[in-house]
């Protein structure tokens, strides 16, 4: 990438939660600029962000990165929570939702008011399609991720669960037991249950499209072709647009 | 939100709520005696929370790294954890669930913090209401008395030491502890507490205790299967009297 001498200097969001929100936190003295990539394991998520961190830096931009399971609070035990499948259902999201509490106190929030853009590799609605694919009540979830801040933008990369499939074993040797859903007990077969997870979670993404409003990117292009739309639309954001 | 009853549960839980030192425990552990020398089904739920919740949530207090907000998700999902693990199951076996505590103490103690009330309730509404919740309701100065003489020594969340009420621990005990009472009367009657006086001797408050609870609830329901076991007494002292290490200190 060519480096640029031009800085875009960003214009100020509007910023609003999707419900109750943080305590004691001004919201108009949130500078900087909150993107988020949301997309299915093998999407591209991770390529996408790099390249986006690579554009931005170039271009002048401090940025932040977050994902899930990166708290300083709970990812270990999170992590192991999840090798030994021993918490149920609301348990299990409840420690999702602290550990994106925690993520969100304490780096979003003062990275959005130091001025930096931060990069979200998957938000609250993997988790919310996570546990509304698993029966649990959409009321009682917006209300828990009323906490969440609302994104300048949202990127969902779109890859039908064939390629997933393909692109998962291009990379592993294996398929990830909660990618395919294998706790809901819809095949025995962990292919048969992989696609079928995979489709029921881009249905309900669908679904929250609806509520929340992001983007569907056309993720079976190459990551240039996709990198160059998203920065397209990243630059639109910074530019008040 | 309906109560277990009112859900169809066959087991029947019953709460005590009350401040730190207001002598619910002790009133909870003599109603449990009572209840297991009539030969029923009854647990009392000692709130063993699973080891990695445990970790994180003493993780977060000793590091002090909570923030009202993820304070009160990792209760939530310390909760959570007991309900669906613990208390479900014995109410669907048809057990007298006995808490010592339960979903009021997060309201009160939450909202003191600073979290929207209605965000709280619904954190929590996946949980029923308890059959029969009892509230000790001792004067603040009583209560502050009891913890203050046995245990000098305060834990930092413990003592709402991180809403900065004041830098003295003591002192902010006694105005988190005031702001807690002010909560839990405001839902009294919502959620139709029985409030107890809990200046009066233990024995006449076990008394009313007992007399309400059989009035309330089928006892006969709830006899254990012929010979089962019955549970042994235990020889731990009442946690008022022990003397731990104090951990996580800030006095």
């Amino acid at each position: 990438m060519k480096p640029r001498n031009q800085i875009l200097v960003p214009q100020p969001s509007r910023r609003r939660y999707y419900g109750y929100g943080i305590p004691g936190v001004d919201l108009s003295a949130l500078a900087g600029k909150l993107i988020v990539v949301e997309g299915a394991d093998g999407s591209g998520r991770s390529t996408q962000i790099a390249l986006l961190v690579e554009w931005l830096e170039g271009g002048g931009h401090a940025t932040v990165q977050v994902g899930l399971k990166r708290s300083t609070l709970v990812s270990e035990e999170l992590e192991q929570a999840q090798e030994g499948n021993i918490l149920s259902r609301t348990t299990l999201s409840l420690f999702y939702a602290t550990d994106f509490a925690d993520q969100l106190e304490n780096i979003i929030l003062p990275a959005l008011k130091a001025g930096f853009i931060v990069l979200a590799d998957r938000y609250i609605y993997t988790l919310m399609a996570r546990d509304l694919v698993r029966g649990m009540d959409s009321t009682w979830l917006k209300n828990l991720y009323g906490i969440a801040l609302e994104p300048d933008a949202v990127f969902y990369l779109n890859v039908p669960p064939e390629q997933l499939v393909q692109r998962t074993f291009a990379k592993n040797t294996a398929l990830d037991y909660w990618e395919s859903g294998m706790d809901l007990g819809l095949s025995r077969d962990m292919f048969d249950s992989f696609m079928k997870y995979q489709t029921a979670m881009h249905k309900t993404f669908r679904e929250l499209q609806r509520t929340y409003d992001f983007t569907m990117v056309d993720g079976t292009r190459t990551a240039d072709a996709i990198n160059a739309e998203l920065r397209k639309k990243i630059s639109a954001v910074l530019a008040g647009k | 939100m309906k109560t277990f009853a009112e859900l169809n549960f066959p087991g029947r839980l019953i709460a005590v709520e009350g401040l730190d030192g207001s002598g619910k425990s002790t009133q909870i552990y003599l109603l449990k005696r009572w209840l297991e020398q009539q030969e029923l089904k009854v647990y009392f739920s000692e709130w063993n929370s699973s080891e990695l919740v445990k970790a994180a949530t003493s993780k977060g207090k000793k590091r002090e790294l909570l923030t009202p907000t993820t304070f009160s998700l990792i209760h939530a999902t310390d909760f959570a954890d007991r309900y669906e693990r613990h208390l479900v199951p014995l109410l669907r076996a048809g057990y007298i669930v006995l808490c010592d505590r339960y979903i009021f103490t997060a309201f009160a103690r939450d909202v003191v913090r600073g979290c929207p009330p209605e965000w709280v309730r619904g954190l929590y509404n996946f949980a029923a209401l308890p059959d029969m919740t009892f509230f000790f309701k001792a004067d603040l100065e009583v209560s502050l008395q009891r913890i203050l003489e046995g245990r000098p020594q305060l834990k930092y969340f413990e003592a709402g030491m991180d809403l900065r009420l004041s830098a003295d621990p003591y002192e902010s005990f006694r105005i988190f502890q005031g702001r807690m009472l002010e909560q839990y009367l405001a839902m009294s009657a919502e959620f139709r507490f029985v409030v107890m006086d809990a200046n009066q001797l233990v024995e006449k408050q076990q008394g009313i205790v007992r007399e309400l609870v059989a009035q309330r609830v089928k006892l006969d329901d709830f006899r254990r299967a012929n010979h089962a076991p019955a549970p042994p007494v235990s020889k731990e002292l009442p946690k008022r009297f022990k003397r731990e290490e104090p951990e996580e200190t800030v006095a």
